[in-house]
């Protein structure tokens, strides 16, 4: 791996909300087991029928967990161990860790209210403040998902403020590519 | 998709156009989104997935001819190239393509206000149910 020597070698175990920005009902991770600095991270997250995404659904539906939730909480456990001790709760000041793009991700599924997703995250790459990110997600051992590259990127608080068109991508993969 | 199911998004997706294998949708942005509330507190942006969720939604309607139903597989790819606000009206222009026997739709996600949002490509296994 490049650049990771640069990184912390150790972070604390915290509560996601003391590092991520998002609050209910966004806030997808219930706890961080263990964060081995610039390397990997696993974190567990809690699926239960009290989420906003069941309220008006019939006793009678599908109540498989939404496959894009299992991919945002994945992300933001990916966010935590791409931001380590830089992470930054207030949006709009400083630097902010963005979700560039994520490529190769399978979806295996069912995950259903009462289970408890595992998430394991390692770090691949990082170049400066872009990080190539993989790993899976498993329910008592039985994957339901897998994440073949995700970008994330430490950018300016402004990407995000300025109201302007965009001028490319939030986090330029191909720029990262071409360091590589 | 047969039956209600669970899903993270309120507005309805509007079939714009679609022809044999190429389709449009749109969907407004609604401050009321349940997802507004904690994405972000005080600084709202439609989250990344839930473009995707929009992109996937938007297949699910305008599935290819011959198909029959579709069920997700993987993410291809989703690239993030712009944020988008409450009140914004997103567009989806979409296309599919037969690729290894399933079925790929490409998707690309703009705002008036902020052009191209996102690029998403989703692979689908045919005659599947659920």
């Amino acid at each position: 791996m490049i650049g990771v020597q640069q990184i912390r070698e150790s972070l604390p175990h915290r509560y996601p909300m003391e590092i991520l920005p998002h609050r209910y009902p966004m806030l997808l991770l219930d706890r961080v087991d263990e964060i081995v600095a610039g390397e990997r991270l696993r974190a567990r997250k809690a699926v239960t029928l009290n989420e906003p995404w069941y309220s008006d659904l019939p006793t009678s539906a599908d109540h498989a967990y939404p496959w894009v939730l299992l991919v945002e909480s994945w992300g933001q456990a990916a966010g935590i161990l791409a931001a380590g001790d830089e992470s930054n709760p207030d949006l709009r000041a400083g630097m902010v860790m963005l979700f560039g793009s994520i490529s190769d991700a399978r979806v295996h599924g069912p995950v259903l209210p009462g289970d408890v997703i595992e998430h394991e995250v390692r770090l691949m790459r990082m170049f400066n403040d872009t990080m190539i990110l993989e790993g899976e997600s498993r329910v008592d051992g039985r994957p339901v998902l897998e994440v073949g590259r995700a970008v994330m990127a430490l950018r300016p608080a402004e990407m995000l403020t300025d109201p302007q068109p965009a001028r490319g991508e939030l986090v330029d993969a191909q720029t990262t590519r071409r360091r590589s | 998709m047969s039956g209600a199911s669970s899903s993270l998004l309120v507005g309805e997706i509007e079939l714009i156009s679609s022809d044999d294998g190429t389709a449009s949708t749109a969907m407004d942005v609604d401050a009321t989104e349940p997802v507004f509330a904690g994405h972000y507190p005080g600084f709202p942006i439609f989250p990344g997935v839930c473009l995707i969720e929009f992109a996937h939604r938007s297949a699910q309607c305008t599935p290819p001819h011959g198909a029959g139903s579709i069920k997700l597989t993987m993410v291809s790819s989703a690239r993030f190239l712009s944020p988008v606000y409450p009140g914004d009206r997103l567009e989806a222009e979409l296309g599919w393509t037969a690729k290894d026997g399933d079925w790929q739709c490409s998707a690309v996600l703009s705002t008036k206000r902020g052009g191209r949002a996102a690029q998403v490509r989703l692979r689908y296994r045919a005659g599947d149910t659920g």
